[in-house]
């Protein structure tokens, strides 16, 4: 008697725990209808005006987002939307940029579980576009705000599968303090005098720069911004049609690199294992004067030392007057082909191209507006990024001009930059090494 | 014939889970061999067929070469590892104390969170700069310098090793425990009246008759070490460059970040039939070794 009790209390325990999951899952609509449960305890009255409130609206449509923001970067655009149109509720999914991203994309396209809005960025939008898998907006009245330099990164043969209110450029954000005490008086204007700079900031004690070296970092893409593209910029397009050569164009910007930072021991291997977090935490402490990064840092900086003094600065080529940033057009948001939602996904497209769309997204997400007639305000240390990177065009992202195979290019870049640190390969063998993949990849 | 609808009647509650093993194992298996001989992108439903060209294409793949001298170095390191300090903690455990309880689930708590969690918080431990968990207790305490211990080649692979051995040592010596139950008491009477001293007890009765669970230990470190991801994923990236590189991960980044679909699935049929061979090989030989011990 006692152990088929204790059997059942089991059972009764493991249903309910299967069951709670369950209504976590269900999420909007569960509260809905506790909420219609709850007003129906309370008062007759207030339950017949919310049922009558919901008879006058149109059908209910619930409308599913993979968003690459997470929830509370969203929810200022979601909340105005949905108090605009109450009959639209959202089923909202987040996971993080870009791998993780990008991977669970794919597993739901493939599976035709993919939700009605979506993101396009850089790195999947060929498979995107070739595959069919976003509608086509270009004739939409919504998308005249959207600025003609950002269309060519979501668009193949002159139609556009993607809207974009954003854009960002990184650099090297820089603590004014430390480098006062270094004596460093006027930025740098060449590469030269960078890396005086960074030598400067060593004998004095101090860390100059921290580099996770995890990806094409943004010193690499602004050094060949300011030292190939400035003389050359059809060179992505040249590479991609086989009139030119990943050796041609980057051997001379990472001998560059490996002489100037990494002989030189401001970069060092031990570097490699860092996570961003922590790269972030040691320049908000001060405890090292310059790393890479983008306005997406700013807000965690400042919480982390309301006090310190930081500026962002862009990457000097070898000659004067060549300053860059690397950046690109934001990721962009793309309605699935087979929604069945169309004209309500077209809805959400449409508020964020208003005003107080953009306004709310800009609130959450930080990122900086770049659509026609609207002024972002930047954040001061941001400033030298929006005005002489942004607006003069003088951004540079590898992964948005590689035509195509940027993943895997990406990666073996990855790979043969952190195995030049280590002094395992010279320049000379990573070039030929992106040659070889990128061949590989065109006879596959 | 009663007994053979006898037998049915017990086939039948195995359905279920047939149903679910074919479902979500063989069917995929299968159909990943299929796709091996096409250049499957992942994302277009449109494929050619190929042939064995993927399977050629395999064998030339640097990430590969260095991806199988880690693997086997970090299996067969965390083998060894864990069996040599698994047993002793087995018989540890195995005595009277008053915490007894208590130690044993401590030891066996790091085989539940999921391997992703822990190596993300040894990740802040073995942190290569200064300010790094383990490198600031080094500091103090011994006055070295930092190590880089996530980005030094060498380093970087026997991180990944540590962390791994810690994470399931306690699981198997829960495992040595359970069949060290097993053991008759008489045997160690038997051998204390002989004038055996414990250290020749364990030596003698001990370990010939743990020898059943040290195959099934054995085959479940061997084949977990080589299907191995999270952990050094978690922990290096793979980094530097190509040195941590497990299998699994060069499988997943040819297969879904170059959406060489065709490549990977080529490249984890070959995976599987090496992981077959040595198990098949490493529980013969295992059990051959249980039969003559005993």
């Amino acid at each position: 008697m006692k152990k088929s009790s204790f059997l059942l209390l089991i059972t009764v325990l493991c249903l309910s725990v299967v069951l709670a999951a369950c209504s976590n899952n269900s999420g909007n609509s569960n509260s809905n209808s506790s909420n219609k449960s709850n007003s129906e305890n309370t008062s007759n009255e207030s339950s017949l005006s919310n049922t009558a409130k919901e008879d006058n609206e149109a059908k209910p449509v619930k409308l599913s987002i993979l968003a690459w923001n997470n929830e509370k970067e969203m929810k200022p655009v979601i909340d105005g939307f949905t108090e605009k149109y109450p009959h639209i509720t959202f089923d909202f999914q987040f996971a993080p940029p870009v791998t993780d991203y990008i991977a669970k994309l794919q597993t739901m396209l493939l599976s035709d579980t993919a939700p009605d809005i979506f993101i396009i960025a850089a790195e999947n939008r060929n498979e995107i576009i070739d595959g069919g898998y976003a509608l086509d907006l270009t004739d939409e009245p919504f998308m005249k705000v959207m600025l003609d330099s950002n269309k060519p990164m979501l668009s193949k043969d002159g139609r556009t599968y993607a809207f974009t209110q954003t854009g960002w450029a990184g650099g090297l954000f820089y603590n004014k303090e430390l480098f006062q005490q270094a004596g460093i008086t006027q930025l740098p204007e060449t590469w030269d005098e960078f890396i005086e700079a960074c030598l400067k900031l060593k004998e004095a004690g101090i860390i100059p720069l921290y580099d996770r070296m995890h990806d094409i970092t943004i010193i690499h893409s602004a050094m060949f911004g300011s030292n190939v593209l400035s003389k050359d910029p059809t060179f992505d397009e040249k590479l991609f049609k086989g009139e030119t050569t990943f050796a041609e164009g980057w051997t001379e910007v990472l001998t560059m690199w490996k002489e100037g930072l990494i002989d030189n021991k401001i970069l060092t291997p031990d570097m490699i294992g860092l996570t961003s977090d922590q790269v972030l935490n040691e320049f908000s402490l001060g405890n090292v004067a310059m790393f890479p990064g983008g306005p997406w840092n700013i807000p965690t900086i400042e919480q982390t030392n309301p006090d310190l003094q930081f500026e962002i600065m862009p990457i000097p080529g070898k000659e004067p007057g060549n300053k860059y940033y690397n950046g690109a057009p934001g990721v962009g948001f793309a309605i699935n082909s087979k929604t069945k939602n169309k004209d309500e996904a077209m809805l959400f497209l449409e508020y964020m191209t208003t005003h107080e769309g953009l306004k709310q997204f800009e609130e959450g997400t930080g990122g900086i507006i770049t659509v026609h007639g609207y002024d972002s305000t930047v954040h001061p240390a941001y400033e030298p990024a929006y005005r002489d990177g942004l607006i003069a065009g003088k951004i540079y992202l590898p992964m948005v001009s590689w035509d195509r195979h940027q993943e895997a290019l990406r990666n073996q870049f990855l790979v043969s930059i952190q195995d030049i640190a280590v002094n395992k390969i010279t320049p000379e063998e990573a070039t030929a090494s992106l040659d070889n993949k990128l061949k590989e990849m065109e006879n596959k | 014939m009663i007994k053979f609808v006898r037998q049915l009647q017990f086939q039948l509650f195995l359905l279920p889970i047939l149903a679910i093993y074919s479902l979500f194992t063989i069917y995929p298996l299968i159909k990943s061999f299929f796709l091996s001989f096409t250049n499957f992108d992942g994302y277009t439903k449109i494929y050619d067929f190929v042939g064995l060209k993927n399977y050629a294409r395999i064998f030339v793949d640097d990430a590969i070469t260095s991806a199988i001298t880690y693997t086997l170095f970090f299996t067969f390191g965390k083998a060894i590892l864990v069996t040599i300090l698994a047993i002793p903690l087995a018989l540890i455990l195995d005595q009277k104390f008053l915490t007894r309880n208590i130690q044993r689930a401590i030891f066996f708590f790091p085989s539940i969170p999921s391997g992703l969690l822990l190596a993300y918080i040894w990740g802040f431990i073995l942190a290569p700069i200064g300010s790094g968990i383990l490198n600031t207790v080094l500091r103090e305490v011994f006055n070295m310098g930092p190590q880089p211990w996530l980005s030094d080649p060498l380093l970087a692979k026997l991180s990944t090793i540590v962390v791994a051995t810690w994470a399931v040592t306690g699981w198997h010596a829960v495992l040595y425990l359970a069949f060290l139950q097993s053991i008759p008491k008489d045997y160690y009477e038997a051998a204390s009246i002989d004038g055996a001293n414990r250290l020749q007890q364990i030596r003698f009765i001990t370990i010939p008759l743990l020898a059943p669970a040290m195959t099934v230990s054995v085959m479940l470190l061997l084949t977990g070490g080589l299907k191995v991801f999270e952990i050094p994923f978690a922990l290096t990236k793979g980094g530097p460059g190509y040195e941590t590189y497990s299998i699994t991960q060069v499988i997943v980044q040819r297969g879904i970040s170059e959406t060489q679909y065709g490549l990977a699935s080529a490249m984890s049929f070959v995976f599987f039939l090496i992981v077959l061979t040595i198990a098949i090989f490493q529980v013969t030989v295992m059990q051959r070794r249980e039969q003559d011990l005993q």
